[in-house]
């Protein structure tokens, strides 16, 4: 229950979230970001909202940021060569071959981060099982460090053919590589990634090579403010595939920290599903201009090991977030063939929702909320005010091109978002063979809440959970990022009784590797493998995980299969085929943080009751007086149609719902 | 064979159900939700297959059709086979007893080329959907590549009727009320050289029919069947109106746009050939009766082929980047002469149907380019590069098999240089990681690397083609296909021509044999299969290339000095 303090970085505010173990609850502070020194809206928010015995207190310091993905997304890192094996120095542009946009002929493929000129290849090879072909030519490396040194590359990615089964080559480059006096940085592509894919682990290994330096001097001075702040505790940054690692891990393997944007709010989801024993959750996380969907089974939110920015791939383990470009700021607007469309252009946060009243002409997703009087009476957390009649003449053009009036056109808004919305929720529940009925819901983000009624409609789901601190989740679900590192190997080898003692072998050598990163991973951690299992001729796999004695498997191999086929079966129905094989292990260890407590059902504050407000009732297609209710007021049952407030989000009560307020502060929404 | 009168095909279907009221919003709302049910399709299919050219290649269409065999929507996957699914239905349908005959739980097998479009190894499997159990609303359909399907030889390139390139099913019920055929499954399992392939990639798009028509049946009962189908009229009109709004912009005339196959696979003779295309408002025709008799060789188009391809070509252009679904297709007429090379008519050979097809993509924008050339790119390497290799491992006796489309340049176009990419025809296809095929298959990658010089000159240039060499570890069978190696790609507006196609192999003693196109082609133990793909065709006169790009190309070897100093002369002064 130790004291934290968790800061969540986002586009338009940087979120802060602390918890008091002295007073046993939690705080929550919003400021806007600074995009050119984020560090700066950090520690503005500490300053802030943060009182300084508390700052001395706390143990942990928590962090989600996009600094790195920033920096990739904007091409602001470092000066990156590539040293690939004789004859692949194109893996990079050559890529899949594929286009990301299908119907798009003129389609342009993403510049690689390493221009062609410092490409540069090395005689040797490693075969697919491991064995050397030809040694490594030294001359060949010698003559890529002067060509760097002389062009001043800050740092190079070596990624060799076939390393992730022998990755002796790639350590001969770096040791020949200083040897001729380079003193950049060195990402070598089997410290990266163990997994087979060349296009994808050159692609991540360059990513690592491209942010380093930036995330590294980012991070020193951000721990470098934070104990002039008087903060002596431990940093930590979240990890794209949930958990946290300590800045120094962090910097040296900045990579797994790109896609993090999305995992406090997944991780928060995980917490909360287990607080209150929901076994299966589905996220909605609306923002200003994305959508974010998350599955949590059994409290626990999926893992997948293969992501993409900008169209690079990236192998690391991610949190399995959906996005679509479908938000607040999403424009509408009238196609060639004139059909309403909603998105994913987005005003963004400038000029933004002509509501904000900030310059923005084009109607959003937020201006059809506020006419229909979505969003209660009209005063944002933000300090923003709408301005109504901003958001019907922003409509108006839209309305008449499809010949309706802006009552319809503005309720047509938000059923084209919320569709578009509930497609990405049932495409990420089908994908696990679940079907979305029996779920519950789970909206965050400053907008979720707003959207929740219309897209359990949409999706037949009859429970939804606004969480507490609904509008600064992320930042709260930063709060539980336990201590993670993981590693994985790809060993292709049939799945049967014989192998154990070569998964074990490997099981052993991932530890070692984890362990050597950190030793405190090597005595209090909890370990877990998961085994990636397919059938024998298929590509795709299934990740299961095993129970473990020490670093060995401890049940059979029939039983770890059987657990396969079953969810085999129930993600894609019975098959025909038999033979399973092993495609990769993956180890991971975990030293938990002190548990912290969610918190208790508050008491109810006392509040004047306030006028009802005129709006637009989806399930009664009309508008009627819909009760105004301030969420830490809520006593009894409160009946839709209803708007709830709060300091950071609204909700959106229908008719035909009812909220109650929950166990541990949840406002639970059911429809009768 | 003797050519008959040209005929006049719709390219999409105008019958109109009762269109009752629905609004712009519900059926916005009933598109997603369809392309969602295509979506979720693909995926199951995707993530069971077991053969490489389906979750890899992605050589298969997945889509879902109304009962007027109307495409309501298909997910991304290979774009000519996706203009061709509504035949397979249609033909399968009336060859089993027609929709009276359909029960729930029912899926036909068909592949008879003249009906799929394809050869026999595109398998289409068909399942009825059923509204209540007992009202029949469409079906989902998913035509997909096996990799062996009984033909002479695993892949052809000179068959000379439709009987040696596979066997045939007809439209049978491989399930019958949900049970499966054991008769039909045997026989299938039988007509297979990798049977535990074919038997997982059939099981897979199984399985894919099923998710699609779960997810069809929910949005029918979510919105009612009557909204559903008004909204499916909206939807269509709608995509007719996007593809009509591009047309307006194309001055009215007629076109022609040359093409030239390299030869049939049989005999060496070149095939040139022409498709014109007629803008009339808003009304195009492309007109394929100046093609050819159908050849003896299999570079045959069967219709649904040949519509598929006019298909794509328009909806690329025109559809402003969507999904295509019937309403698109409908300002699309496509004339072609029964007997010809784009309407080859039983027993003809078709094994190679796809590449006049694909080719006839681009001769189409050919066509444009004379009347709009920013409207389209000049001409890419022209060819999928296809290489199918099979053999026997030496040390377990199991037979292998694989097979993969190769990248090549793109052409350039007014706004930009050519990529490296699979050719349009496979826009959503990825070839498959060198240390995968390593870990697979008996061979050394040598090389893949762009080549120096291959991408036309040009204003804008085109993109680089690609030299492969694989070092065979035992002996292997190939069978490949590089078209248009004999002609290099256009160039548009003044731009140079790029490298053409080859394919050769060089035999343990040294000497080389061409290998553009051959049929279970021996490469043994130490061999080097070198694939050498096309560049793109550059767009606009090389003196107006910038000459901070000329020098910028130099330095990181896309061009050579001598290709600079030939081309871009203005560089060096």
């Amino acid at each position: 229950m130790a004291t934290r303090i968790g800061v969540d970085i986002g586009g338009t505010f940087t979120d802060l979230v602390y918890f008091d173990e002295a007073q046993g609850r939690s705080f929550v502070g919003k400021v806007p970001t600074v995009p050119d020194a984020p560090e700066e809206g950090v520690i503005d928010a500490i300053t802030r909202h943060v009182p300084r015995s508390v700052i001395g207190d706390a143990r942990f310091f928590l962090h989600g940021t996009t600094v790195g993905l920033n920096a990739l997304l904007e091409r602001r890192g470092a000066k990156i060569g590539l040293i690939a094996t004789e004859g692949f120095r194109d893996v990079l542009e050559i890529r899949r071959g594929d286009r990301a946009e299908m119907y798009n002929l003129f389609w342009r493929q993403t510049r690689p981060l390493v221009p062609r000129r410092l490409r540069l290849e090395v005689g040797g090879r490693i075969m697919a099982d491991g064995s050397e072909r030809t040694p490594v030519d030294p001359r060949s490396v010698e003559a890529a460090a002067r060509t760097f040194m002389e062009e001043g590359v800050d740092s190079v990615a070596v990624s060799l053919i076939n390393a992730y089964a022998n990755p002796a080559h790639e350590l001969e480059v770096e040791r020949l590589m200083r040897e001729a006096g380079f003193k950049g940085g060195i990402s070598l592509s089997h410290r990266i990634s163990r997994e087979y894919r060349e296009y994808e682990r050159t692609s991540t290994t360059a990513i690592d090579a491209f942010v380093r330096a930036r995330m590294s001097s980012y991070l020193r001075r951000l721990e470098g403010r934070l104990q002039a702040l008087g903060f002596a505790g431990t940093c930590l940054i979240t990890r794209s595939g949930s958990g946290s690692m300590s800045f120094a891990e962090a910097e040296d393997r900045p990579f797994e920290t790109i896609m993090s944007g999305p995992v406090g709010g997944a991780q928060g989801a995980g917490e909360i599903a287990k607080a209150l024993d929901i076994d299966t959750l589905i996220t909605a996380d609306v923002g200003g201009t994305s959508f974010d969907t998350a599955l949590i089974l059994n409290g626990q939110p999926q893992v997948l090991y293969e992501g993409m920015i900008d169209n690079m791939p990236i192998q690391t383990s991610w949190v399995d977030v959906r996005s679509i470009g479908s938000g607040g700021g999403s424009i509408a607007h009238v196609d060639v063939g004139k059909l309403m469309r909603v998105g994913p252009k987005s005003a963004g946060a400038s000029p933004g929702p002509a509501a904000y009243g900030k310059g923005g002409v084009v109607p959003t997703t937020t201006d059809a909320a506020a006419y229909l009087g979505m969003l209660g009476p009209g005063d944002l957390a933000s300090g923003i005010h709408l301005d109504l009649g901003k958001a019907e003449a922003a409509i108006a053009p839209v309305a008449e091109a499809i010949g309706k009036d802006i009552e319809h056109t503005a309720s047509g808004i938000m059923r084209i978002s919320s569709a578009a919305m509930a497609n990405a929720i049932r495409e990420i529940s089908v994908d696990q063979g679940l079907d979305p009925r029996g779920m519950t819901l789970l909206p965050f983000g400053g907008a979720g809440p707003l959207m929740a009624c219309l897209l359990a409609d949409e999706l037949a789901m009859r429970r939804i959970v606004v969480p507490p601190f609904a509008g600064n989740f992320s930042a709260w679900g930063l709060l539980g990022a336990d201590m993670v590192q993981s590693a994985a190997l790809t060993r292709i080898m049939d799945f049967v009784p014989a192998s154990v003692p070569a998964i074990d072998a490997v099981v052993g050598e991932l530890f070692e590797t984890i362990e050597a990163r950190n030793t405190a991973h090597a005595t209090d951690a909890i370990r877990t493998v998961n085994l990636d299992l397919r059938y024998k001729g298929q590509e795709h796999w299934l990740t299961v995980e095993v129970e473990l004695d020490g670093m060995a498997i401890a049940e059979p191999i029939e039983a770890i299969r059987a657990r396969f086929v079953d969810e085999y079966t129930q993600t894609f129905g019975k098959t025909m085929n038999e033979s399973v094989e092993l495609v990769s292990v993956r180890a991971s260890t975990t030293l938990p943080l002190p548990r912290r407590d969610i918190g208790e059902r508050p008491q109810p504050v006392a509040s004047t009751p306030r006028e009802p407000l005129e709006a637009h009732s989806f399930s009664l297609k009309r508008r009627v007086p819909f009760r105004i209710v301030e969420r830490e007021a809520i006593a009894e049952p409160v009946a839709g149609p209803a708007i709830v407030i709060e300091a950071t989000t609204t909700t959106y009560l229908d008719a035909g719902w009812t909220a109650r307020i929950g166990a541990i502060g949840e406002m639970i929404l059911e429809r009768d | 064979m003797t050519l008959k009168e040209p005929v006049v095909h719709k390219a999409g279907r105008f019958d109109r159900g009762a269109a009752g009221e629905v609004d712009p919003i519900t059926t916005e709302v009933v598109r997603h939700a369809l392309n969602s049910a295509a979506n979720q399709m693909k995926r199951a299919l995707v993530r069971t297959a077991f053969s490489p050219i389906i979750y890899e290649v992605l050589d298969f269409a997945v889509a879902i059709y109304d009962d007027k065999v109307r495409l309501l929507a298909q997910a991304p996957s290979l774009p000519l086979f996706m203009g061709t699914l509504n035949f397979c239905i249609a033909e399968a349908v009336r060859n089993a007893g027609g929709p009276e005959a359909l029960e729930p739980g029912d899926a036909l097998i068909y592949n008879w080329p003249f009906g799929t479009g394809s050869h026999p190894q595109d398998v289409a499997i068909i399942m009825p959907v059923f509204h209540d159990d007992d009202e029949l609303i469409g079906y989902t359909a998913i035509k997909g590549h096996w990799l062996d399907i009984a033909a002479k030889d695993p892949y052809c390139t000179d068959t000379t009727d439709v009987f040696q390139e596979g066997t045939i099913f007809p439209g049978v019920k491989i399930y019958k009320r949900g049970e499966l055929n054991d008769d039909i499954f045997r026989m299938v399992l039988a007509n297979s050289r990798v049977p535990d392939m074919v038997r997982g990639d059939l099981d897979a798009q199984v399985t894919g029919c099923r998710v699609g028509a779960r997810g069809f049946r929910e949005v029918v009962e979510r919105f009612g069947l009557e909204t559903c189908r008004s909204a499916v009229e909206n939807m269509f009109d709608h995509g007719e109106a996007v593809v009509r709004s591009y047309f307006d912009k194309i001055p009215d005339g007629r076109y022609v746009g040359h093409g030239e196959m390299d030869d049939d696979g049989i005999s060496d003779a070149s095939i040139p050939f022409e498709v014109a295309l007629e803008i009339s408002g808003s009304d195009v025709r492309i007109d394929f009766s100046a093609a050819p008799e159908a050849r003896q060789g299999p570079v045959n188009s069967p219709l649904p082929s040949t519509i598929s391809a006019s298909r794509v070509a328009i909806t690329m252009l025109a559809g402003y980047g969507e999904a295509p679904h019937e309403g698109h297709f409908r300002p699309i007429e496509v004339v072609t002469r029964p007997g010809s090379m784009f309407d080859p008519l039983p027993p003809a050979p078709s094994f190679l149907y796809a590449w006049p097809a694909l080719q006839a993509i681009e001769v189409i924008y050919n066509a444009i380019a004379k009347a709009l050339p920013e409207a389209v790119p000049a001409q890419s390497g022209g060819c999928i590069g296809s290489v199918v290799w099979w053999g026997t491992r030496e040390a377990t006796g199991e037979a292998w098999a694989d097979g993969a489309p190769h990248p090549m340049g793109q052409g350039a176009w007014h706004d930009g240089d050519g990529g490296t990419m699979l050719h349009i025809s496979e826009s959503a296809t990825r070839f498959t990681p060198v240390e995968v095929w390593e870990q697979r298959n008996p061979w050394l990658v040598e090389r893949m690397a762009l080549a120096t010089d291959s991408g036309g000159a040009g204003r804008h240039r085109g993109g680089a083609g690609i030299d492969f060499e694989f070092r065979m570890l035992e002996d292997t069978y190939i069978t490949s296909i590089f078209e248009r190696s004999k002609n290099a790609p256009w160039g548009l507006e003044g731009g140079r021509q790029g490298r053409p196609n080859n394919a050769i192999v060089i035999m343990p003693d040294g000497t080389e044999h061409r290998v553009a196109k051959a049929t279970r082609f021996l490469v043994p133990k130490d061999g080097v299969v070198r694939l050498m793909t096309g560049g793109g065709g550059g767009y606009g006169a090389p003196s107006e290339r910038p000459v901070e790009r000329v020098r910028s190309d130099l330095d990181d070897g896309y061009v050579s000095d001598a290709f600079a100093r030939t081309h871009y002369p203005h560089a060096f002064d």
